[in-house]
């Protein structure tokens, strides 16, 4: 994780950060607590400030249009943003997706300081492949902290738009579709609680799933 | 629990629709004071509403702290849209925006609020007020608010970070006081 967001926490709320710097803050908060308590205070009091604002009445349209928004697509529901970090999520895929000897190259080039961070990463963090539920099934793997905290699913030449569902202990969710680039497709999630299972759909049809063990 | 959060997060048409019910005016207010154009700030509403209720994982937390994170996506919301786009009509949003504030008095609205928040503004030390005012109020960047006071930008940065952190304590102190 980098370091802390500093002054950028008070900042963030109030706008005057560029578009890397907001993506580098709703980035680091997702990962980081603390930095994400001291945001969430720093909210409250710009929304004090908003307060003193005058308020305006937006044209009905605009209602319209956040309903027509909010209306289901299926298989269109818009990609999330990935807060993962590109470079350690590519690092972890090449690991764990098992390509042969790109893993082995990688492997032998790791440091002893790379070793002991691949270790803790280790540590606090499952994976699992998932198991083909179909004639045409798709090569994916989950990623999952153990304390349930995220989850990244990545699939391999997905063939086609795959969306995921989750089940929870207290129902089924709809996580959405993986964005992918047609090679491969991922998702990473924070969910609100611990996911059990994840399935696969592709066109409406499983074709993978895992059961998460924590 | 609150329903309004709970069916917000869970991704519900109705999450979003309470909370566009309950917020419609603060939020167009807050884009309003950033964008002139109507039509432009209701496009920041509408945006920065969809993009948090469809990435509802990045939030956690009560209905106020879903108000305040609401008011923060809609204030970068119209601040990016200044910033980024090449747009023909930027100057003239960027006068506006730029329009002669009061560095210490914002707008009146709710009396009872705005007096609360003008006595807490009043105990930040004068330059720590005046760098947040001009930033919030005035739609001033931190670089703006330098060149204007003629101080190094870390300073207007530790400035700006102090008085908001100085002013939470400072709210907090008065929240019983108001009810």
């Amino acid at each position: 994780m980098t370091e802390h967001l500093g002054e950028n926490a008070e900042l963030y709320p109030l706008g005057l950060l560029d578009d890397d710097a907001v993506h580098d803050v709703e980035r680091h908060i997702a990962l980081c607590f603390a930095c994400a308590e001291r945001v969430a205070q720093a909210q409250s009091v710009a929304a004090a400030l908003a307060a003193a604002l005058p308020q305006a009445t937006p044209s009905p349209a605009l209602e319209r249009r956040l309903r027509e928004s909010a209306r289901p697509q299926p298989g269109a529901a818009k990609a999330r943003a990935s807060i993962f970090p590109f470079g350690l999520a590519a690092a972890i895929a090449l690991i764990f997706l098992g390509l042969g000897w790109q893993t082995l190259v990688l492997h032998q080039q790791l440091k002893a300081d790379d070793v002991a961070l691949v270790t803790m990463v280790h540590s606090h963090f499952n994976h699992v492949s998932m198991a083909p539920e179909s004639a045409n099934p798709v090569a994916a793997k989950i990623l999952y902290a153990r304390d349930g905290s995220w989850i990244y699913i990545i699939a391999d030449k997905p063939g086609g738009s795959l969306h995921a569902i989750a089940e929870t202990a207290t129902g089924t969710i709809d996580l959405g579709v993986l964005p992918g680039t047609g090679e491969t497709a991922s998702l990473l999630l924070h969910p609100r609680e611990r996911i059990r299972s994840v399935t696969l759909q592709r066109a409406g049809t499983d074709v993978a799933s895992a059961r998460l063990m924590y | 629990m609150d329903e309004l959060v709970d069916d917000f997060v869970a991704r519900r048409p109705s999450g979003l629709e309470q909370a566009y019910a309950l917020w419609s005016r603060l939020l167009f207010g807050v884009a309003r004071h950033a964008i002139a154009d109507r039509g432009s700030a209701e496009d920041c509403v509408h945006d920065a509403l969809v993009r948090v209720w469809r990435s509802p994982n990045r939030f956690t937390g009560n209905r106020e702290m879903l108000k305040a994170y609401l008011i923060a996506c809609v204030r970068n919301e119209s601040l990016g849209m200044i910033r980024r786009e090449g747009r023909r009509d930027a100057r003239e949003l960027k006068a506006v925006r730029l329009a002669p504030v009061s560095s210490i008095d914002p707008p009146v609205v709710d009396p009872v609020e705005t007096q609360r928040l003008q006595a807490a503004l009043g105990r930040l030390p004068d330059e720590q007020r005046t760098a947040l005012t001009l930033a919030y109020y005035g739609n001033k960047t931190h670089v703006e608010i330098a060149r204007e006071l003629d101080v190094p930008l870390g300073t207007i940065k530790s400035r700006i970070s102090m008085a908001m952190r100085k002013l939470q304590t400072e709210l907090a102190s008065t929240e019983g006081v108001r009810s």
